[in-house]
């Protein structure tokens, strides 16, 4: 797994870890058990703070997305996040506010928004 | 023990009539790394040179890891690698430096000195004097590490040295000091390198400390919002600054942002866009020379 951090971009480098991490699951890159690098070692790799990658960890912990072996490092979990529908809802509302948004600007037809909406979904169930 | 690594209270320093600093109260906690930033001839080096004791403050104190500064000089250099001035004995060699160096330091390792001589590339037999100006700082950085100290103040470590140098000095950084919870306190004017390995900045202007805090608080909390209109009524202690131009106002927001974009649209206002800001933009909307709390009538 591959991970690069963007310290210009505003958004707080353990967003982009934690992001980039998701991905790599979501891709199949690291699949479940693999283990994810330890906090030290993809900290020097990075030049970043520890407490950083540290926090990364935390938080996909948190959201059971990797699991947390005593004294042995952190490995990827199966199967889908644990959270509760309001906490998925509060998290994608910015990203529905912003194709909104986007989509009020171009002045695209609401029906055409929800279809393009549908169509992706549809495309990720496709895969495999 | 306190848990901080360095802490000034009120600290100040007057030079005639020249305030370089005015009361400033750091806060250095322990295994932190401490981006200390600010503008030229803001008070950065007259904090340090204060905390390696080769300045004495007005008023106000010093403390550190719990020594105060000035009266008990060597007890703090024994633990602390300083980087400042950049000057060694000129007529000596890296090799002959190190010999020097090495006695006066109980946590000394010539294992690392080896291996940050490799790593940084610097010409050891070659006397300091006839050094370039990069090798010098990465000499004077060499001294600071083999030291192998709990705490490093490095007074702009990366001026003057090559990408590729100063990659490696950030992965030392990282991986011999930060992972192994020691604290390095580093001033600069690379924000980006600033923002990748330190979770705490401090911002310096005109020897008054404008900001200290986690920089993953500073990320999330400060914001650039765009408003459609010129005369977009907003109030809000939290707005640092505010400008409009071509039909757009524009907002600097240092916390709130969620109940301010809500009752912007609770007053009918169109939000277009509400953007995060990276450091060196906030850096600019508290140092900077424009948009200094210029009221919107007077900019548009």
């Amino acid at each position: 797994m591959i991970v690069r951090v963007h310290p210009a971009s505003g958004v707080p480098l353990y967003l982009q870890i934690e992001a980039q991490v998701k991905q790599a699951i979501a891709a199949q890159a690291v699949r479940e058990d693999d283990p994810l690098p330890p906090v030290r070692k993809l900290a020097t790799e990075l030049r970043v703070n520890p407490n950083t990658v540290a926090r990364a960890y935390q938080n996909l912990e948190r959201d059971g997305i990797i699991r947390t072996v005593q004294g042995g490092g952190c490995y990827v979990n199966g199967g889908a996040p644990r959270l509760l529908k309001p906490e998925k809802i509060r998290r994608l509302k910015p990203l529905a506010a912003q194709l909104a948004v986007e989509a009020r600007q171009l002045m695209l037809p609401r029906e055409d928004t929800l279809r393009l909406l549908d169509d992706s979904i549809k495309e990720l169930e496709r895969q495999p | 023990m306190s848990d901080l690594a360095i802490e000034t209270h009120a600290l100040t320093k007057h030079y005639g009539n020249l305030a370089a600093l005015e009361r400033v109260n750091l806060h250095i906690e322990r295994g932190s790394v401490y981006g200390f930033l600010g503008r030229n001839g803001a008070g950065k080096t007259t904090a340090i040179r204060i905390l390696a004791g080769l300045a004495r403050p007005t008023a106000g104190s010093a403390h550190i890891l719990g020594i105060e500064a000035g009266p008990d000089r060597i007890a703090i250099l024994q633990r602390t690698g300083f980087v400042i001035d950049k000057m060694l004995l000129p007529y000596m060699t890296g090799r002959e430096l190190l010999r020097f160096n090495r006695g006066f330091y109980p946590a000394w390792s010539d294992t690392q000195a080896k291996r940050y001589a490799d790593a940084l590339e610097i010409p050891m037999d070659r006397k300091f004097r006839k050094l370039s100006h990069g090798n010098k700082t990465k000499l004077c950085l060499l001294l600071a590490l083999a030291q192998n100290p709990e705490l490093l103040v490095l007074d702009e470590p990366t001026a003057g040295l090559d990408p590729v140098v100063t990659d490696q000095l950030l992965r030392i950084l990282v991986e011999d000091f930060a992972n192994d919870g020691r604290t390095i306190l580093m001033s600069s004017h690379h924000l980006s390198e600033v923002e990748k390995i330190a979770d705490w900045v401090g911002i310096l202007d005109h020897g008054h400390l404008l900001l200290e805090a986690r920089l993953d608080d500073i990320r999330d909390r400060y914001r650039r919002i765009r408003v459609a209109g010129e005369h977009a009524p907003a109030n809000s202690p939290e707005i640092l600054t505010t400008s409009a131009s071509e039909g757009v106002t524009e907002y600097v927001l240092c916390a709130g942002e969620e109940k301010f974009v809500a009752d912007l649209r609770n007053n009918g206002a169109t939000v277009l866009e509400v953007l995060p800001m990276n450091l060196s933009e906030i850096f600019l909307e508290l140092a900077g020379k424009e948009n200094r709390n210029v009221p919107v009538e007077t900019v548009a």
